[in-house]
């Protein structure tokens, strides 16, 4: 019997090209944000009303799911262009998979990359993108626990956004309970209080976005 | 669930790691994962014995290691050992981590026999 040592990051692949994706959107301007949430957070509708409020032909989408291209019909429109990225039974995106999507877009005139990650608490977690931000987003109705549930999505996380607050007079949802979790486990990335229905906290997330801009 | 695309990825690493050292069968590897990957090892193993069939790691037996985290408390500089879901730091009270270690998939060895 021989053993040979090797010590190398089987995920170096992806790593790899990760960091390519993100010199790729340095070089041109833009700024990528990986959104990654539970299906149903309302990661589409955000990403509608976000690039809405920016400047539309300066923000491009990526967006994963296993199947349906029902997400990029939704966000592309005339002026912003929207990838699908179906990944068959993968239940995350890989770096490869940006790679081929970055390559569809015509990313000069883009400031911001937007990356709808494929709805998963856990897998998305593990895989660079190349993404600059990464954008964490937990909806009233999945229920206050979730933050210590999958305390890796929120512990990388640079910004969490608490989505459908509308719906808190509605639902049982103990804030504190949050916040309490996210003291333990991600005290400095900002919380904000989101409701597309509504309008409460977008100012504060188009801020926080816009503060994030040529930032690496 | 993202076992079977780390295992993918793994048994590419092996058969590159094999054809460099001129191994023609692999018995046995060695990985270590960091604890904060959430990668169930069971799962891992079955997904590798899936992935390396035909090739030349068939058959070959995975052995898991888990690494513990290690945190930098970016506010006040303190290492510490975190936990999966608490990482406040115990000088400062603050959650603002540095991965020091936890994270990360590394094939640390490969077995074969001697011909």
């Amino acid at each position: 019997m021989r053993k040979i040592e090797v010590v190398t990051n089987v995920l170096k692949a992806n790593d790899a090209i990760a960091q390519e994706n993100r010199r790729l959107m340095e070089g041109a301007g833009a700024t990528a944000l990986n959104l990654i949430s539970a299906p149903g957070s309302g990661k589409t509708t955000l990403l509608q009303r976000t690039i809405a409020s920016l400047e539309p032909h300066s923000c491009a989408v990526l967006v994963g799911d296993l199947q349906t291209s029902r997400d990029a019909e939704r966000l592309a429109t005339e002026t912003t262009e929207a990838v699908q990225i179906n990944t068959g039974r993968g239940c995350h995106l890989s770096a490869e998979q940006v790679q081929a999507g970055l390559g569809k877009l015509k990313l000069e005139k883009i400031r911001f990359v937007f990356i709808e990650n494929v709805g998963n608490m856990v897998c998305p977690t593990s895989f660079d993108l190349g993404e600059h931000r990464r954008v964490a987003l937990l909806s009233v109705p999945e229920g206050d626990d979730k933050v210590a549930k999958y305390p890796t999505l929120f512990q990388t996380a640079d910004c969490i956004l608490l989505t459908k607050v509308d719906l808190l007079g509605i639902l049982d949802f103990d804030m504190s309970r949050v916040e309490s979790d996210l003291a333990e486990i991600n005290s400095a990335a900002p919380l904000i209080r989101l409701s597309t229905k509504s309008g409460e906290g977008f100012e504060a997330w188009l801020a926080w976005l816009r503060g994030q801009q040529g930032t690496s | 669930m993202h076992e079977a695309a780390i295992a993918a990825e793994l048994v590419e690493q092996v058969c590159l790691e094999a054809a460099r050292h001129g191994i023609v069968q692999v018995t046995g590897v060695e990985v270590e994962i960091g604890a904060l990957e959430l990668i169930v090892p069971e799962a891992l193993v079955q997904a590798f014995a899936m992935a390396a069939e035909d090739g030349v790691a068939a058959g070959a037996t995975l052995t898991v290691t888990e690494v513990a985290p290690r945190a930098r408390c970016r506010g006040c500089g303190e290492a510490y050992v975190p936990e999966i879901a608490y990482y406040r730091c115990p000088a400062c009270g603050v959650a603002d981590a540095e991965l020091l270690a936890g994270r990360g998939i590394i094939l640390k060895a490969l077995h074969c026999e001697t011909s």
